[in-house]
């Protein structure tokens, strides 16, 4: 069974949970996000990352700022935001209850 | 060799060859399209160019200043689809877009990857009606052929059928016309073709004012683009361009020329035989004489119209095949040769020609309309008389 074609919705929808969780580390530019996404099983692209960094700026979940880089021109950096950081914990906790869910469902 | 086309991303110039040129052309309207309505629309577009633009650069050293096709298409491979996270779309498996049987299908119900109804003649057995159809279907072509069979049997509709598809559906010539034929996978010219689809989509769903005045000017930018690049490929394939009428031309006679000019004469040149035959035939069929000349004694009425027929062919064939040639100089000599397009065009013709004859028959409408053709024609020519004396 081909669980990345199963499971593609869910892992899609996880993105932005985990993008949120990448940011809240460190301020990252998208190079980084995309790096760190690029071993786990949400690898992704820019034409998929860039599109939904614009959504949560616009939903004041993130915010960036431009920094020189020694190569080429200056790159956005990423942070969160107040509301960024709230809305992380708050899926983070619903992100245990489904993980308990799943483990402790069919026990007898 | 290939020539290098000069591009601005976010400031800085990068040069590209041709078709890399086109495909991240085509690319970046896409993914303009995909976000129409985006509030973020124009920085996301920015961001992305950035992104190629960096990607670019680690292609780029100090011996190589042009990023070629190759390293284009697996950047924008790399980059994959733009997607709109605004607007929820379902995931489109990225990966699963090339080529297999079951991609095949999936992207031909994804909206812009349509396939086009095209008669095939690579593999057909007469006109590639059937063939057309099963690749349409995604059918293997027997199956067809027996349709039609079985149709013919039971009804008789099948050969009518055949026959006005014949002449209705256009052939798959180009190697983009026989991919579209069948819905194959997307090679940069698909990128393009989506894209030039997208300005349609576009166009019925604007909705406010400043969306569709960004299409409009967005589509005649790249109307003109799209016309120039045309010119170019006309000019590119100039040396192929020898049709057998002007062997003794000079070589190097720019075919855009050909294209312009020859081409249109001949086609009013076809239209004028065309209505001389039409002409021919109906007096034939009324007086039994062509331009006060009788049937011989012993030739049956349907011999004089088949006589017509092929000397009308005889005549037109050329003119038509050195059209053809203007336009497509680079295939001129495909499909089986001349003689090819010559049987071809004589079985097209007498389809026509029983076509006519069924209607004629079982048509009153039509009946009536042939009946009142040549007075039509007069009418016509009179008022074009008018005309020219007038002015």
């Amino acid at each position: 069974m081909d669980f990345n074609e199963k499971f593609a919705p869910i892992t899609k929808g996880l993105l932005e949970f985990l993008v949120l969780k990448i940011i809240a580390a460190d301020k990252v530019y998208v190079p980084d996000i995309l790096q760190q996404l690029s071993v786990t099983e949400f690898a992704t692209q820019e034409g998929t990352l860039y599109p939904l960094l614009s959504k949560m700026r616009r939903e004041e979940l993130v915010d960036y700022e431009w920094k020189e880089s020694e190569s080429g021109p200056p790159r956005k950096y990423y942070e969160l935001t107040a509301k960024g950081r709230t809305q992380l914990r708050e899926t983070m906790e619903f992100w245990q209850q489904i993980n308990e869910t799943v483990k402790n469902l069919g026990k007898k | 060799m290939n020539k290098v086309i000069t591009i601005n991303l976010n400031g800085v110039a990068y040069q590209l060859e041709e078709g890399g040129y086109e495909a991240l052309r085509a690319y970046l309207d896409n993914a303009a399209h995909r976000l129409e309505g985006n509030p973020d629309k124009d920085e996301i577009i920015t961001d992305i160019e950035q992104a190629i633009a960096d990607k670019f650069r680690a292609v780029l050293g100090a011996h190589k200043t042009v990023v070629i096709t190759k390293d284009v298409t697996a950047v924008i491979a790399e980059m994959g689809p733009v997607e709109d996270a605004t607007k929820g779309e379902p995931a489109t498996g990225s990966q699963a877009r090339s080529g297999t049987e079951g991609a095949t299908g999936a992207a031909a119900s994804e909206p812009g990857a349509a396939r086009r109804l095209y008669r095939i003649h690579d593999g057909a057995m007469l006109a590639g009606v059937c063939n057309g159809l099963a690749a349409y279907f995604n059918l293997d072509p027997t199956i067809v052929r027996i349709g039609f069979v079985v149709l013919t049997i039971a009804w008789g509709a099948g050969v009518l059928l055949y026959v006005l598809m014949a002449l209705i559906v256009p052939v798959a010539r180009t190697p983009a016309e026989k991919s579209a034929a069948t819905g194959a996978a997307a090679t940069a010219q698909e990128f393009i073709r989506r894209a030039k689809e997208g300005y349609y989509e576009g166009f019925k769903s604007w909705n406010d004012k400043q969306a569709r005045r960004a299409w409009k000017r967005k589509f005649k930018q790249d109307m003109r683009g799209w016309s120039r690049d045309l010119e170019r490929e006309v000019r590119e394939h100039a040396h192929h361009w020898t049709p057998p009428w002007t062997q003794h031309w000079p070589p190097h006679s720019p075919s855009i020329f050909g294209a312009v000019f020859i081409a249109p004469l001949l086609s009013l040149l076809l239209f004028a035989l065309l209505l001389a035959l039409i002409y021919s035939l109906y007096s034939l069929v009324t007086v039994h004489a062509v331009l006060g000349v009788a049937l011989p004694p012993g030739i049956p009425l349907w011999g004089g119209i088949l006589l017509t027929l092929i000397l009308f062919h005889l005549v037109a064939w050329p003119i038509k095949a050195a059209r053809y040639a203007c336009y497509y100089p680079a295939y001129h000599c495909g499909h089986g040769g001349p003689l090819g397009g010559f049987f071809g065009g004589l079985i097209g013709l007498f389809c026509f020609g029983f076509v006519v004859w069924m209607l004629n028959r079982h048509v009153p409408e039509f009946h009536e309309w042939l009946v009142q053709l040549p007075g039509l024609l007069q009418h016509l020519g009179d008022s074009l008389h008018d005309w020219w004396v007038k002015r």
